[in-house]
């Protein structure tokens, strides 16, 4: 299989996560599309050195996760990107009001927390281990614990509030 | 909504998206090809011809510097002088360091941390300009004025008697709203890097 091929089958694979990390770091239609794409465009430039290192999810992440924190709003006039369906999700069968009523719920929640922390969440909630998180971001397994903890209570507090 | 219902809607949401892959082959490759890349780099658009305005003034008050030909006048060209080609150069600069932030080798700790220090240093060129600006303002009026017409504004006219104090007070009060808007900016920033290091 060529780099092409491989990569295709990469993003294939990851579609739906970048598509998650698109809706966290961005509040638009338009922002989340350019997102999208440069998170693509970043996998592929750095692609080569990826298949010389261990896993590819680990990669993946953080790859997506760097570009989504460093995203720079577009000022004034957009230019032409790729038009891509996936800025939404599709009804399908198992969708209901209420599953959309807290997915909005979901965004405004995570939307609330700092830049640093959108990326300690959405790991925990991919159901990654503190290892594998610290792994990506680059914080101790020990830092991973304490700022995830953190991160609950913060939750929790503006859930009561709310 | 609780924890266990935020990561259950999210689980949710995960399976709905497995269920609908939409990219194609094509898509893909379009998505990695480096014109797609060309419109980030248009962020510094502004800032470029900005600094090639900026230039230009330079270039025509140099030609006629030897027209300032009292102390005050040609302070005011200096500082214009100063203010125009330095500040375009920093501001660039700087933006360079923010979009040059190694996204493929950094961790997400790594990334965070250079990238809040590069924006907030960004946030305070972007401020100084502004502040500048108004700086410029206040000193280019009696540089053009002599340069244009051989009119120094502050001998024959009572122009001083209101230009002076004026633009001091304009100056004076945006410089605190300058310095009030950037804390505030960066102070979040701030706790989270100092948080970070312990």
């Amino acid at each position: 299989m060529g780099k092409e091929a491989k990569f295709i089958a990469v993003i294939k694979q990851y579609e739906g996560v970048i598509f998650k990390i698109t809706t966290i770091y961005t509040d638009n239609k338009d922002d989340q599309q350019d997102l999208y794409q440069d998170i693509v465009y970043q996998l592929w430039k750095s692609f080569d050195s990826f298949r010389n290192e261990a896993k590819i999810s680990t990669w993946m992440y953080r790859v997506a996760l760097n570009t989504g924190l460093t995203r720079i709003k577009k000022r004034g006039r957009r230019e032409s990107s790729i038009s891509i369906d996936t800025m939404v999700i599709e009804h399908t069968e198992t969708w209901d009001s209420q599953f959309e009523e807290r997915l909005k719920l979901l965004y405004e929640q995570i939307g609330s927390l700092n830049a640093l922390d959108k990326g300690l969440i959405i790991l925990f909630l991919e159901g990654k281990k503190y290892e594998e998180i610290s792994e990506i971001t680059g914080l101790s397994t020990t830092n991973v614990g304490t700022r995830l903890a953190r991160i609950k209570l913060k939750l929790k507090s503006r859930i009561i509030k709310n | 909504m609780d924890l266990d219902e935020i990561k259950a809607t999210w689980t949710q949401m995960s399976e709905q998206l497995e269920q609908q892959k939409k990219l194609t082959d094509k898509i893909i490759l379009e998505m990695t090809q480096q014109k797609y890349r060309n419109k980030f780099r248009k962020i510094n658009t502004f800032e470029t011809i900005g600094a090639v305005f900026s230039y230009a003034i330079s270039i025509y008050i140099l030609i006629n510097i030897n027209e300032l030909d009292t102390w005050y006048l040609l302070t005011s060209g200096i500082i214009t002088l100063g203010c125009l080609l330095v500040l375009p150069v920093l501001v660039l600069r700087s933006l360079k360091k923010l979009q040059g932030v190694d996204l493929m080798h950094s961790t997400y700790k790594e990334t965070f941390i250079k990238f809040s220090k590069a924006k907030d240093h960004v946030l305070f060129l972007q401020r100084l300009a502004i502040f500048c600006g108004f700086l410029i303002l206040f000193t280019s009026m009696p540089v053009f004025s002599k340069i244009q017409n051989g009119k120094d504004l502050f001998i024959g006219t009572k122009t001083w008697l209101w230009y002076i104090p004026v633009m001091s007070a304009v100056l004076f009060f945006f410089a605190r709203w300058v310095y009030g808007y950037y804390s505030s900016i960066t102070k979040s920033a701030e706790t989270i890097l100092n948080d970070l290091d312990q």
